[in-house]
This record gives structure tokens, sequence and C-alpha cells, in this order.
């Protein structure tokens, strides 16, 4: 395993323990409820007797759906079994699982990658071209953050997954 | 070995957090506080039925841990939630900053109380 190595720093232990595998799920489950309840407060404030503009400006479908986007790809990435990403040179299981495997993978992170920048595109377009200010805005920069949030808990979760694969790696050895 | 002492102490937090709760609620004539004993008593209840539902013995395949961690994911979630939810009423004004503040705090310690209850009596379990 060590003369494989391709870095100069050896992997700290600690990332291969059970432990931090448990913390690092329950931490992507933390920060997509960040994420979550970040996109509900933009959504209340926008009702809410705290909303100053005036014309009232308000949270549309539009803002709802980088959100949805996001989550949506979380979902996909997260469904894939990792260990069919090289599932071809074990040929037991069909023909052609890796490339469907990496073809779902692919969606999911369009998905991930086009609710983000989508968040931006509303934050830019809705928010701050009109020039409103602090408040109002919120509800731009809201949307944005949560959706920040939902890639980082996705890529948590992914780290945690696969951490798992090597702890398992290693207990059969 | 936890004893009586340890449940008469683990009763009085969560009487304490409870108290706390109600009083933001009744001292402000605003029960939407209530909500977050709700979500701290639903809290544990994923972990308990994943743990059920997934099979801990097999090590080659690893369907089961897909649920458990499923599970984990939605404690975590649920955890949260029990925070952002005052904080997402304050920033609404739809309860006052003392709400907030007593109904996090509150919330926070029936929650380590059932945690801590599952901790401390789960050993009786074992073999």
């Amino acid at each position: 395993m060590s003369s494989h190595r391709l870095f100069r720093f050896p992997r700290p232990a600690w990332l291969n323990s059970a432990n931090t595998r448990t913390f690092g799920v329950y931490t992507a489950g933390a920060l997509f409820s960040l994420g979550f309840y970040l996109l509900i407060d933009c959504a209340v404030f926008s009702k809410s007797a705290m909303n100053p503009s005036d014309p009232p400006v308000h949270i549309t479908f539009v803002d709802w759906i980088p959100g949805i986007c996001s989550a949506l790809g979380m979902l996909v990435i997260n469904s894939i079994d990792k260990s069919r990403l090289s599932a071809d040179s074990f040929s037991y299981s069909g023909n052609g699982v890796a490339w469907k495997a990496r073809l779902v993978l692919f969606l999911g992170f369009a998905l991930l990658a086009g609710g983000l920048a989508g968040s931006v595109v509303i934050l830019v377009l809705k928010y701050v071209v009109p020039e409103y200010t602090w408040p109002t805005i919120w509800m731009g920069v809201g949307n944005v953050v949560a959706n920040g949030l939902v890639m980082l808990s996705s890529a948590v979760l992914w780290v945690a997954q696969n951490m798992e694969d090597e702890y398992t790696y290693n207990l059969a050895l | 070995m936890a004893g009586l002492k340890t449940i008469i102490a683990l009763s009085f937090v969560l009487a304490i957090g409870f108290l706390l709760v109600i009083l933001s609620a009744a001292l402000y004539h605003n029960y939407l506080t209530l909500l977050v004993v709700a979500t701290y008593v639903i809290a544990p209840l994923p972990n308990w039925i994943c743990g059920r539902a997934a099979n801990p013995d097999d090590f080659m395949e690893s369907s089961g841990s897909g649920v458990i961690d499923f599970g984990r994911f939605l404690t975590g979630f649920l955890v949260v939630m029990g925070i952002a939810l005052p904080a997402l009423l304050y920033h609404s004004a739809q309860i006052l900053g003392g709400a907030m503040v007593m109904s996090i705090i509150g919330g926070l310690l029936i929650y380590g109380t059932i945690i801590s209850f599952t901790l401390f009596f789960q050993e009786e379990q074992e073999f």
C-alpha cells in the first residue's frame, strides 16, 4: 500500500476510522438542514413584516428552481453505488454498468452545479441589477448560500461514503 | 453503574428543558416555539428505525450501511432543524429574541437528556 503512494504526505490515519465516517454523515445531514432552512427562511422572510421593499419584492417559483435542482442532484449522486464506477473491470455485473453509472453521476453533478449557478443568476438578475439594498437582497444572497451548503453537504457525504469503502477494505485484508 | 442518581439528574435536566420551552411559548403568547419539542422528540427516531432495518452482521454487502447512513443523515438534519427553526422564526419577526434563545437552550437540554439516557442505559443489553 505505502509503496504505491503518489504524494509526499501520507493520508492521516484518522481519516479511515469508522468514527470519522459516522461524523461525516452527521455533518452532511446538518449542512443540508442548514441549506434547506436558509431557503425556507428566504421564503418566510419574503412574506413577513420584516420585508421592507416597497413595491414589494417576493419569492416566486423562480427562486425555488435552483434549490430543487441542487436537492435532486444530491439525491442522484448519493443514490449511486460507488463500487459500480469501476465495475467494467470485473465483468460479472453486466454490460456497461460503469458507463451508465458515470452518465447518471454526470447528470447529478450537472444538476448540482446548475443549481448553484442558477441561484447566482437569480441573485444578479432579480436583486443586484435593480439595485435593491440589504434587507431585500438577503432573499438572493440566502439562496446562493443555501445552494452552496447543499453542494458542500453532498461533497461531505461523498467523501464519507468513500471512506467507508477504504475502511471495509482494510477490514477484509 | 449508572443508577438512581443518574435518573434523577436526567429527569431534572429534562424538566428544566421543557420548562424553558414552555416558558418561551407562554411568556410571549406565541406557541410556535413548541415545534422545537416535537423536533427533538422525533430526532433520535431515524437512528433507531434504520438500525433495526439494517443487518449489521454482513461485511461484504454494503447495502445495509446505506440505510444506516440515511438514518444518521436524517438525525443530523433534525438536530440542526431544532436550532434553525427558532432562528428562522426570529428572523421573520414571528417570535421575539428572548423566545428564540430560551427555546434553543431548552431544546438542546431535552435532546441532550434523550441522548445521554440512551448512552447510559445501553450497556445492559450487551450479550
